[in-house]
């Protein structure tokens, strides 16, 4: 890995970007379904206002996403600028993700707000709500994608440049989004052990925990082989300075500590302290993720630099001084 | 007018430096070379001295990830492509694309920056005594440079044997 260091441009504040918008559009595909199909309602009166906290323990997946996207505008250098983010959605994916996100929080909030608060006007119950509703996962599904595409867009960076990145981002969305309606409903009631509605929220959630698994060796594996920087790459995430990310935060945090912990409730009567734990560690696992994928760049090396580097290792055999790592 | 372009002769490079204090006060008005748009990356116990500056490529990846058109090409002015300053939010995308590691984050004005020939007149061309930046004619750089790599490539054979 001599000379080549990973990039150091996109830190912790892009991961945490990237994390928010995966796991708020993972929570509200699966929390729009289950609305769908389930269609769970808890009226209560506060204040005289007949509001609706089960609609929001499923929906709120774009207050997330609009929590996650400040970040992105902490992370440029004139911040006030931001809006001039969305200029060439031909070219650039950076204003294409400005354009997603935006209209995924605008008809999420929308359809959040229509779902919990008492706006009798708006006529709750109307088939219409199903136009902006699709649009909405349209847009949930570009989010979580997106995330993935964003890093894909950068060429330069074997680690980046496949498709499996945004269907890995993808995976993750769903499984953290998932877990993140498992949080939000836990202790309310709403899916209680009894009626097996957790349990198979749950079971749904281990096996896109294991798909996730799988994608993430098949990434992993496609990039040791694809070029030398896609191997250092992978090797850097593996075995070097990011190690404790990759088995620490992703492996351990991410797959075995949830996986574990979930298999054990399910044999508890679905104890909540131990589907609390898991969860949160899970959550922790997706950012994690994010984390290592983006400090693990590291970039294709020019034509010009091989050849500096062979001239190199060339002159340091002819002086017996040879090249330390 | 024929388009020119920078070409470095990475053999004649001495590492003095010169270039990054031109161009960093031309551009800058500072002597401060962490500002400087060419920047010489060395391997200083094996004297290799690689001046790295910007391509200005024909498929040019900066342009298409810049989300705000800042950057972009002109090509009345040698074809090459500039950052707009007043357009640039800053999102580092650019650098991340750049296969050639060239556009660079300025800390003080906090927009990136890169390589704009100095409108014409390349101060690192004009300040380095040895010669290996110069400013030539586009089309008549490829015969001789390809020339040029084919005897260093031989000459390095032969070393090896």
């Amino acid at each position: 890995m001599k000379h080549l260091r990973p990039q150091e441009h996109w830190g912790w504040i892009i991961a945490i970007y990237l994390y928010l918008a995966g796991m708020g559009a993972g929570s509200y595909i699966i929390g729009a379904i289950i609305n769908w199909f389930i269609n769970p309602s808890r009226v209560v009166l506060i204040r005289g206002l007949a509001l609706d906290p089960a609609k929001a323990a499923l929906l709120w997946g774009p207050i997330l996403v609009a929590i996650g996207a400040p970040f992105l505008i902490l992370d440029l250098g004139i911040k006030k600028r931001f809006l001039y983010a969305c200029l060439n959605p031909r070219t650039s994916w950076v204003a294409r993700g400005f354009l997603i996100l935006s209209i995924f929080i605008v008809f999420g909030l929308v359809l959040f707000a229509k779902s919990v608060l008492p706006f009798g006007w708006l006529h709750a119950e109307s088939d219409l709500w199903y136009i902006p509703e699709v649009i909405a996962i349209a847009f949930a599904f570009g989010t979580a994608i997106y995330t993935g595409i964003l890093l894909k867009a950068t060429k330069s960076i074997p680690l980046w440049n496949t498709y499996l990145l945004p269907l890995l981002f993808l995976v993750s969305a769903l499984s953290t989004g998932s877990m993140a309606i498992i949080l939000s409903t836990l202790g309310t009631g709403l899916f209680s052990h009894d009626t097996g509605a957790l349990e198979v929220l749950i079971s749904g959630e281990q096996i896109l925990v294991v798909i996730e698994g799988i994608v993430l060796y098949l990434y992993l594996s496609r990039r040791y082989r694809v070029s030398e920087q896609g191997k250092d790459s992978v090797r850097l995430l593996l075995f070097g300075k990011k190690k404790l990310i990759f088995w620490g935060g992703i492996v351990l945090l991410g797959f075995i500590f949830p996986f574990v912990l979930e298999t054990i409730a399910a044999f508890s009567h679905g104890n909540v302290v131990l589907i609390f734990v898991s969860g949160l560690t899970l959550l922790c696992g997706g950012f994690f993720l994010r984390l290592g994928v983006l400090s693990a760049g590291i970039k294709e090396q020019i034509p010009m630099q091989r050849w500096t580097e062979f001239q190199y290792d060339l002159k340091a055999i002819n002086t017996k001084d040879l090249p330390g790592d | 007018m024929e388009e020119r372009v920078l070409v470095v002769d990475q053999q004649k490079c001495t590492g003095c430096r010169q270039c990054e204090l031109v161009c960093s006060v031309y551009h800058t008005g500072s002597s401060n070379p962490s500002r400087s748009r060419i920047k010489v990356v060395k391997w200083e116990h094996v004297g290799i001295y690689l001046p790295l500056i910007c391509n200005h490529c024909e498929k040019a990846y900066c342009i298409e990830v810049c989300p705000t058109k800042a950057c972009h090409r002109e090509p009345e002015l040698n074809n090459r492509v500039v950052i707009d300053k007043n357009l640039c939010i800053g999102c580092k995308t650019c650098i991340m694309a750049c296969p050639f590691s060239h556009p660079f984050f300025d800390i003080k004005e906090q927009v990136t920056v890169k390589c704009d020939y100095c409108d014409g007149d390349p101060q690192c061309v004009a300040f380095c005594y040895a010669k290996a930046v110069f400013f030539a004619d586009a089309d008549k750089i490829q015969t001789s440079k390809k020339r040029e790599a084919a005897n260093k490539f031989l000459e390095s054979l032969k070393q090896i044997r």
